[in-house]
């Protein structure tokens, strides 16, 4: 019971953060005190350390650090909401069609997941972005390819048992099509697990859209983001740590609160336990 | 020494000799110093590449230069105010009509095995070079020489225009007078070597290199470290001060600075985030002596002029008056200094006439209306991926959005940046910057702006017949005063017509420990150690390398 009780905890607490970072995203170029891509800094060259009037001090191109986390909080969101639904969509399609279908559907698209799984996705992903163009669009994509696989497999098992389910057997009795008992019946009782993925899915996105700016693969410039945040910050890591340490805490605070969102929910998933 | 650590002390170092033994490398025995003695001691040196070659007729980088230049030694060379000066001629003269020149070699000087340096050395070093096996970059510095086409073609057996009547007279005979051979003759191309062994060496010439220069190699393992040692048969027996150089490879620029700040190695570049506090200090408060000099060098971005639309001479007027230049140079914390030419300062030619273009976002405005895109336009900044091109670029996006220009970023390895900008009609604005390879405006001029040069080096694929005129105009002249002069007016024409956003010259900056002593930067070469002497007292343990 108590354990119950801590998750559910964590599950507020996750929701709470979460809706925040959604109100900075949201609010943020009017909650951001400056234009994120313009010297507003007396010197450049030289980060000036938080305080008046650049609460979170500013960089070496004498840009606002706090306006430039709100911005990029904007665009960390999208990223990983977009692109957590291009993964969703792309795994769950093709798990239900393999879990369903069974046979050689099952045979060849699990092989295929398979192959996918065996690139390293952060190589995919900068092979990717190195062939398309990079922008947000091409990130959006590029990280729902190489993030669909896992949700794949798990909505494929799902399928496999509810497929021999008696609600799917007395549906198919009543003469009810595939595609219907896919959508009406198969993919209802997916959902609960399906919202729990998006969550941690989302998460991860975040994560690797942090990695793929860190690698300067990212969202272009002047876009603020918070990988390249990091990445601009790294040559100063001596003189000017909180450079890097905002942004940082940035993307461990949303992979934080997405991660909470995921264990709570999947905790109220399972009601007999 | 690690032999001999005892038992106990073993056990906390444990960790540290394990890792010494993984990086370090085996110490080197180097002779004991006089005491109060300007001469001896080691200079240590670390880097993030490896020395691409030490073969001369190879080597065509900075790298490369910076240890060949101290293995081998060219007839004439620099001074420290770029003037041409003999090395291993003693002496040369010119024919009237430009076309003849002959040296004569100091006499008594020998290569570090021992065997005499000849004239015919000198003429098989540069026969080497023209020898298409050699695939030597500098062949085309010295096609000039008579008959060096048909060596190039096998259709002889020696270059025509290379003799050597003696020992120690070399006479070259060229197809035309050539008012830069001399500075060719300076290039470490056309460095001395002993002829036959390098040939018979071919391409182990750089792993067994011999030479006539104040130092030899003695040892060279591939990424981990390169070792000079003072060159017992140099010809002055004053020089060098230093019995060797010891360069570690493999060490990023943020290492290398924790390295001079514990004194492990004696000169380092400073990163950019510490430069402004350490250019601010007071000389005893730094960690060591600073030293700068201006490179002959100009950053600028390259616009396509054949790409619209860059094809029009007020859009590229008016970018270049849309970026403020002061903040570029604030960026590199004043590392710097405004080009308002596009010959660098400190070169000959340069014409302080040229007022560049001053920041003035309005004219840049008016002159886009002008030219049809008041409503601004969309272009793609190509770079290669270094965190300076980045920044720089943040800085003109910035600027260029404020008249109305949209710019994204492209950044690429330094190879397919490089291919991509020869392609005519592919890259409309890049980030690139010349250095000079000889003091000459040709250097810059020639080889960047002259139409029909696109194959090699005119990747704005700016062509003006005007200006190609001015050039053919200056290119034949000897007497220095014209030929800067001519070089000075085909200038002004180029910076009007900006074929470039004309940036910064940019200023290097050095940090030497306090215990060496005549290092200094040089314009066109890089760093020289012949010079260079250490405080007598020992600074650290002699007996041992760099990293154990």
């Amino acid at each position: 019971m108590s354990e119950r009780r801590t998750r559910s905890g964590l599950l507020r607490i996750g929701l709470v953060m979460g809706a925040l970072l959604v109100v900075a995203a949201f609010a943020g170029p009017m909650l951001a005190p400056y234009d994120p891509t313009a010297p507003v800094a007396a010197r450049l060259a030289e980060p000036s350390p938080p305080g008046p009037p650049f609460w979170l001090g500013t960089d070496d191109l004498g840009r606002d650090v706090l306006s430039r986390l709100l911005w990029g909080a904007r665009v960390s969101l999208l990223v990983g909401l977009v692109a957590m639904a291009v993964t969703m969509v792309i795994g769950t399609v093709i798990g239900l069609a393999a879990g369903y279908c069974g046979g050689a559907v099952d045979a060849v698209l699990m092989r295929g997941t398979d192959v996918m799984l065996a690139f390293p996705g952060l190589l995919l992903a900068v092979a990717l972005v190195a062939v398309l163009r990079p922008s947000v669009w091409t990130i959006f994509v590029v990280i729902g390819l190489v993030s669909w696989t896992g949700v794949a497999r798990v909505v494929r098992g799902e399928t496999l048992s509810l497929r021999e389910r008696d609600f799917v057997l007395a549906a198919r009795a009543m003469g009810a099509n595939h595609a219907r008992i896919v959508v009406s019946h198969v993919l209802p009782n997916v959902a609960p697990t399906l919202v729990v993925i998006a969550a941690l899915s989302t998460s991860g996105t975040i994560l690797l859209d942090a990695g793929l700016s860190f690698l300067g693969i990212g969202v272009p410039p002047p876009t603020p983001t918070w990988g390249r945040m990091i990445q601009e910050a790294s040559a100063y890591y001596r003189v000017a740590p909180w450079l890097m340490a905002f942004p940082g805490l940035a993307v461990l605070y949303a992979v934080l609160a997405f991660n909470l969102i995921a264990y709570g929910l999947a905790e109220r998933g399972r009601p007999g336990r | 020494m690690k032999g001999r650590l005892d038992r106990r002390a073993v056990t906390p170092l444990l960790g540290l000799v394990v890792l010494a033994s993984c990086f370090g490398d085996p110490p080197l025995a180097w002779p004991p110093r006089a005491p109060g003695s300007q001469r001896g001691g080691v200079l240590f040196l670390a880097a993030p590449d490896d020395v691409p070659t030490l073969d001369p007729a190879l080597g065509y980088d900075s790298r490369s230069w910076m240890y060949e230049q101290h293995l081998f030694e060219t007839l004439v060379t620099y001074d420290d105010e770029s003037r041409l000066v003999p090395q291993l001629a003693a002496g040369w003269s010119i024919s009237d009509d430009g076309r003849s020149y002959r040296f004569t070699l100091q006499a008594g000087v020998t290569f570090s095995d021992g065997t005499r340096l000849t004239a015919a050395d000198a003429v098989g070093s540069l026969e080497r070079v023209l020898d298409p096996k050699t695939r030597s970059q500098g062949a085309e510095y010295y096609r000039g020489i008579r008959g060096a086409a048909d060596y190039a073609a096998g259709r002889s057996e020696h270059v025509t225009g290379l003799a050597a009547p003696d020992a120690t007279t070399l006479t070259v005979a060229l197809d035309e007078a050539d008012p830069l051979f001399l500075h060719k003759m300076a290039l470490l191309f056309a460095a001395v070597v002993p002829a036959d062994y390098a040939r018979r060496l071919g391409d182990d010439f750089t792993d067994h290199p011999i030479g006539s220069g104040p130092f030899v190699l003695r040892e060279w393992r591939r990424g981990e470290r390169l070792v000079l040692a003072r060159n017992p048969r140099y010809r002055r027996n004053d020089r060098p001060f230093l019995d060797g150089i010891v360069e570690q490879s493999g060490v990023d620029s943020e290492l290398a600075w924790l390295q001079f700040l514990s004194g492990e190695i004696d000169v380092a570049g400073i990163p950019s985030a510490d430069f402004p506090s350490i250019r601010r200090a007071a000389a005893a408060e730094r960690p060591g002596r600073l030293i700068s000099g201006v490179a002959l060098v100009t950053n600028y971005l390259g616009f396509n002029c054949a790409m619209p639309p860059f094809d029009d001479r007020r859009v590229r007027q008016a970018l270049n008056y849309a970026v403020d230049k002061d903040d570029v140079i604030a960026l590199l914390s004043g590392r710097g200094v405004v080009a308002t030419s596009f010959v660098p300062p400190g070169m000959p030619g340069y014409t302080s006439a040229t007022r560049g273009y001053p920041y003035d976002p309005e004219r840049a405005r008016a002159l886009l209306r002008e030219a049809g895109l008041g409503a601004g336009f969309a272009t793609e900044l190509w770079t290669q991926s270094s965190d300076l091109d980045l920044k720089i670029g943040q800085k003109v996006q910035h600027d260029l959005a404020a008249v109305g220009v949209t710019m994204t970023m492209k950044q690429l390895a330094w190879s397919s940046f490089l291919e991509a900008i020869r392609q005519p009609r592919r890259v409309p604005l890049f980030d690139l910057a010349w250095s000079a390879d000889f003091p000459d405006p040709s250097n810059f001029l020639d080889v960047l702006f002259q139409s029909g040069r696109s194959d090699a080096n005119n990747h704005t694929f700016y062509a003006n017949p005007t200006f190609d005129r001015l050039l053919a105009r200056a290119r034949p002249l000897t007497d220095p005063a014209a030929r800067n002069r001519a070089y000075a007016k085909a200038e002004r024409l180029l910076v009007d017509d900006a074929p470039v956003l004309l940036l910064y010259h940019p200023i290097t900056y050095v940090m030497l420990q306090r215990r060496v002593h005549g290092y200094a930067l040089h314009p066109l070469l890089p760093a020289r150690f012949t010079d260079v002497w250490l405080d007598p007292e020992p600074a650290r343990d002699q007996g041992t390398g760099a990293g154990s």
